[in-house]
C-alpha cells in the first residue's frame, strides 16, 4: 500500500517538478500576503494556465501555493493588522500586537515555523490516512455518497460561524447553480436556455474565478488603502537559528493544533478560518498565563499559523479518496486534477499512483520549503512587498483572469459567465453573504442530486435505501450532530460563551 | 528585354505553383475539431491517429488537433458540420452518440450534413457482474433476470449511448428487463459494480480490460474475441447475437471535393495497414476496425435507426 508513496518520490525530485513546487511556495506567499488575495483565487487563476504543463509540474505549483499562501496570510496579519487570507484572522489577535512591541520579526518566524509544522503533519496524515482510506471507498455507493454531500452542506451552513440563515441562502444559490444544463439522469435540458454551452452545466473553476477573483480585485481598486509603510524597525533582525530555541516551548500547542487543523481539514465544509479559531481558543484554555493571551503572546500565532496550515494537505483526503472536495480550494484542485484527465476516487490511486503520491510528497516538500523560502532573510523582502501599487496589481489580476477563463473552453461565453458571477458575488460581499456555501452548494449540490436519484434507482422507488446500512446511518447522524448541535451548545456553555467573545 | 524575360519567369513561376497547389492537397496545416477534452478516449484517438494520416497524405502535411469540449461532443461536431467544405476542417464522430443527439435534442446538423471519411475505432461492449451478487455465468444472470423482472440493476455511463443500446438489444433478444442505473460516465459505474451497489454493468472492453479479476466479465459484444480480454466469450458463443460498441471516426463537412475525399479515405486505408497505427492504437486502449466512405455511411445510417426504433418504443427522456 505504502509502496507506491515511495515510488513516486524520485519523480517528485526531478528538476521541473521541484522547480514548480519552489515558485509554487513564493508565488503563494506573495498571494498570501496581500490582503484580499486568497489560495483560492490563485488556484483558480491558475488551473486554466496549467493545462499544458506535466501533471506534476501543475499539482505541486497549487501545492506549493497553498502552502505558501497560509503562512503568506500571516505577514499582513501581524505587521498590520489585516489579515492576508480569511484563515489568517486569529493571527492578528497576538500577532499585531507583538510587532507593536517591536517583535514583528520573531511573530513572523514563529508563524512560519508553526506553518511549516502542520502542513508537514498535514502532509503526513495525508500520506497515511489517504491509500487505506483509497480501499474502503468501495463502501461509497449512491446513498453513502449522498448523505456525505448533505453533512457538507449542513456543515459549511452550520459550522462557518455568523448567520446561518445567510448561509443557507448562499447554500441555495449555489445549489441552484448546480441545477443549470443537462439533467445527469435522463439528460433533458434545465435551465439551458438552447445554449450548447449550458448543457454541461456551470464550471465550478468560472464559478470560482468570478466569485472569488473578481470582488476582492475591485475592492483593491476601489479603496486606496493607505497603510503606514513597512519598514525595517518593525521587523526583528535576529537570524531564524538563533530565535528557533526559544520556540521549543509551544510544542504542545504545535501538536494540538496540528490535530485540530487535520480533523478539521478532513470534515468536508469547514476551513482554515476554523481551523485556527478553533486552535487558537484551545491553546488559550490550556495555557498556564491566559492573560497574556491577546496582547503579544507568542504561542498565540504559533497556534493559529500551526492550524490553518495543518488542514491544508488533509483538506484533500475525501477529495481523493471519494471525489468529494471539502473546501473551495480542495475544489479548485480537484478541478487541475480533471482537466489532466485525472478522475478523483479510488481508482486514482490504482491508475496514476505515481501522480497521487507525488502530489502528496509536494505537500510535504511544499511546508519543508516554507521555512526556508519565508524564513529569516526572506520574509523581510516579502513584506516589502504590502508597498507594491495597488491599481497596477489589481489590473495584473483582472488580465490573467481574462485569458485564464477563456482558454479553459476557448470561448467568450465562459468569460460573460464568469463576469457575470463576478457581479453578484461583489454584490453579496457587500451585503456580507458568505460566498464559501454558494462553491460548496454548486459541487454537492450536483453530487447530492445524481446521487439520491441514482440510489432510489437502485432502490426502485424505495427511501428506506437511503437508511439501509450503517454507513448511511453515521453520516445522518453527523448530519444531524451538525444542524442542532451549535445550538445545543449554545443553550449549555452560553454564560462562557459570551465571556469568550467579550474577551475578542 | 531583361525585364520582360523576368516578368515572363515569375508569371510562369506563379502558375506553376498554383497549379501544383490545386493538384497536391494539402497545402496548409489541417485541423481536427475533437468534442471533448484532452485526454478522452476521442482525443487520444485523434491525437494518435493524426500522425499516421500526416504521413500518408505525404505532401508534408500537417494536422493540428482542435479541443472544442462541451455538450457530449455536440459542439465539436456542429463546429465541424458548418465549416467550409475545403478539407481543412476536419472532425471526429462517435458512435452511436452523434445520432442519438439528433434524436433527443435539438441539434444543428443531421445524418447528410457530412461527408464519411473513416470510422477508425469500434470498442464492443461487455456485460460484468458484481463479484458479490454470484452471478459468474451469462445464464445464471439472464435466469435471475428472468425470475424477478427488474431485480437486476446495470450501472452504465448515460443513458442514450453504446451501453443504453447494448441493454435495449439484450432485453428485446432474452425477453428479459433491467433496471437502468444511468451515472456520470463509466468511471463512477464501474466503481459502483465493484463495490456490489449495483448488480451489473454494460462498458466497453477497454474500460474493463485491466479488472478482470475484480469483475464477472460474462462477454463481449463483437463477432469476434476481443484481444483485449482473449478469454471472455462473445455473446454469439453463448447463443445470442448481440454486436455492439462505442465508434470514434473522422469526418468532414457535406460536399468535399471528389479528389480532396478520396485521398483522405486513402490515407486512412493505409494507415489501417501500418503494423505501427495498431501498435500504437492498441496501447491506448483503442481497438481499430477501420470502415471507411461509404460503408462508415451506411454504419452510420444503420446506428440512426436503431437509436430512432429504441427512442420510439423506450425514450429516454
Amino acid at each position: 500500500m505504502y509502496a507506491d508513496l515511495l515510488d513516486a518520490l524520485p519523480h517528485v525530485l526531478g528538476i521541473y517538478n521541484f522547480v514548480a513546487l519552489v515558485i509554487g511556495v513564493i508565488a503563494g506567499i506573495v498571494v498570501g500576503a496581500m490582503p484580499g488575495l486568497s489560495a483560492t483565487m490563485a488556484i483558480s487563476v491558475l488551473v486554466p494556465f496549467t493545462f499544458g504543463l506535466e501533471p506534476l509540474v501543475a499539482l505541486g505549483l497549487m501545492a506549493g501555493i497553498y502552502n505558501g499562501a497560509m503562512y503568506g496570510g500571516a505577514i499582513p496579519a501581524v505587521l498590520l493588522r489585516i489579515p492576508g487570507t480569511p484563515a489568517a484572522v486569529a493571527t492578528t489577535f497576538d500577532g499585531y500586537p507583538m510587532a507593536q512591541k517591536g517583535e514583528g520579526g520573531f511573530a513572523l518566524q514563529v508563524a512560519v515555523v508553526s506553518s511549516a509544522i502542520g502542513g508537514i503533519a498535514s502532509a503526513f496524515a495525508l500520506m497515511l490516512l489517504a491509500p487505506p482510506l483509497s480501499k474502503v471507498t468501495l463502501l461509497f455507493g449512491p446513498s453513502e455518497v449522498f448523505w456525505v454531500a448533505v453533512f457538507g452542506l449542513a456543515s459549511i451552513i452550520f459550522l462557518l460561524g455568523g448567520n446561518p440563515i445567510k448561509g443557507l441562502i448562499s447554500a441555495c444559490f449555489g445549489v441552484f447553480v448546480s441545477v443549470v444544463g443537462a439533467d445527469p439522469i435522463s439528460g433533458a435540458d434545465r435551465y439551458t436556455f438552447d445554449q450548447l454551452e449550458l448543457l454541461d452545466g456551470v464550471s465550478i473553476v468560472i464559478l470560482l474565478v468570478g466569485l472569488y477573483a473578481l470582488p476582492p480585485v475591485i475592492d483593491l481598486l476601489e479603496v486606496p488603502l493607505k497603510t503606514d509603510q513597512v519598514t525595517d524597525n518593525k521587523l526583528g533582525t535576529e537570524p531564524i537559528w538563533r530565535t528557533l530555541p526559544r520556540m521549543f516551548r509551544f510544542w504542545k500547542t504545535w501538536i494540538r493544533s496540528s490535530l485540530f487543523g487535520i480533523w478539521i481539514g478532513i470534515l468536508p465544509g469547514a476551513g482554515g478560518s476554523m481551523a485556527a479559531f478553533m486552535s487558537y481558543n484551545e491553546a488559550r484554555r490550556a495555557s498556564q498565563t491566559p492573560d497574556t493571551w491577546g496582547n503579544g503572546e507568542p504561542e498565540g500565532v504559533a497556534a493559529s499559523e500551526t492550524a490553518n496550515n495543518a488542514d491544508t494537505a488533509s483538506a484533500l483526503i475525501p477529495a481523493l479518496t471519494l471525489g468529494i472536495p471539502g473546501t473551495a480550494v480542495a475544489a479548485v484542485m480537484l478541478g487541475g486534477l480533471l482537466i489532466h484527465g485525472l478522475q478523483p476516487g479510488p481508482m486514482l490511486f490504482r491508475e496514476s499512483p505515481t501522480i497521487v503520491f507525488g502530489f502528496m510528497w509536494q505537500f510535504l516538500f511544499g511546508a519543508i520549503l516554507l521555512i526556508l523560502l519565508g524564513g529569516s532573510l526572506a520574509t523581510n523582502s516579502f513584506a516589502k512587498l504590502l508597498n507594491l501599487p495597488r491599481p497596477l496589481l489589481g489590473s495584473v489580476i483582472i488580465v490573467l483572469m481574462l485569458i485564464g477563463v477563456y482558454s479553459i473552453n476557448g470561448r467568450m461565453f465562459d468569460v460573460y459567465l464568469m463576469l457575470g458571477f463576478g457581479a453578484i458575488g461583489y454584490v453579496m460581499d457587500k451585503l456580507k453573504f458568505p460566498l464559501p456555501p454558494v462553491v460548496l452548494g454548486l459541487i454537492l449540490g450536483s453530487y447530492a442530486e445524481e446521487n439520491l436519484r441514482l440510489a432510489l434507482r437502485i432502490g426502485r422507488g424505495d427511501w428506506t435505501i437511503l437508511f439501509a446500512n450503517t454507513t448511511s446511518l453515521v453520516l445522518v447522524a453527523l448530519t444531524v450532530a451538525v444542524i442542532f448541535g451549535p445550538s445545543v451548545k449554545r443553550r449549555f456553555f452560553a454564560k462562557r460563551d459570551d465571556e469568550e467573545t467579550a474577551k475578542k | 528585354m531583361i525585364k520582360l524575360i523576368q516578368t515572363t519567369a515569375l508569371a510562369s513561376a506563379m502558375i506553376l505553383s498554383a497549379g501544383a497547389a490545386l493538384a497536391e492537397y494539402p497545402e496548409k496545416p489541417i485541423e481536427v475539431i475533437v468534442g471533448y477534452s484532452a485526454g478522452g478516449g476521442t482525443d487520444v484517438m485523434a491525437r494518435t491517429t493524426m500522425p499516421f494520416i500526416e504521413k500518408y497524405l505525404g505532401n508534408g502535411a500537417s494536422i493540428v488537433v482542435k479541443n472544442m469540449p462541451g455538450a457530449s461532443g455536440q459542439i465539436g461536431v456542429t463546429k465541424a458540420a458548418t465549416s467550409a467544405p475545403d478539407g481543412y476542417t476536419l472532425g471526429t464522430f462517435n458512435l452511436p452518440g452523434m445520432m442519438a443527439r439528433t434524436i433527443d435534442r435539438k441539434a444543428d446538423y443531421s445524418a447528410d450534413s457530412f461527408t464519411y471519411l473513416a470510422n477508425v475505432v469500434n470498442d464492443p461492449n461487455v456485460i460484468v457482474t458484481s463479484k458479490s451478487t454470484g452471478l459468474d455465468t451469462l445464464e445464471k444472470l439472464l435466469a435471475k433476470a428472468k425470475e424477478e423482472p427488474g431485480a437486476v440493476t446495470v450501472g452504465m455511463s448515460s443513458l442514450g449511448g453504446d451501453d443504453h443500446f447494448a441493454l435495449i438489444k439484450l432485453q428485446n433478444q432474452t425477453k428479459t428487463e433491467f433496471t437502468i442505473v444511468p451515472f456520470k460516465g463509466s468511471a463512477p459505474a464501474r466503481t459502483a459494480v465493484m463495490g456490489g451497489h449495483v448488480m451489473m454493468g454494460i462498458f466497453n472492453v477497454s474500460e474493463v480490460a485491466k479488472f478482470e479479476g475484480e469483475l464477472n466479465i460474462l462477454g463481449v459484444a463483437q463477432a469476434e474475441r476481443s484481444e483485449f480480454a482473449p478469454d471472455v466469450p462473445t455473446f454469439k458463443e453463448q447463443g445470442i447475437d448481440l454486436i455492439n460498441g462505442s465508434m470514434r471516426g473522422v469526418i468532414a463537412p457535406k460536399g468535399l471535393p471528389k479528389d480532396v475525399e478520396e485521398k483522405l479515405i486513402n490515407a486512412f486505408k493505409q494507415a489501417a495497414k501500418d503494423p505501427e497505427f495498431i501498435k500504437a492504437m492498441n496501447a491506448t486502449a483503442n481497438p481499430v476496425e477501420m470502415v471507411t466512405g461509404d460503408d462508415f455511411k451506411a454504419l452510420t445510417s444503420e446506428l440512426y435507426d436503431l437509436a430512432k426504433g429504441v427512442w420510439e418504443t423506450t425514450p429516454w427522456k
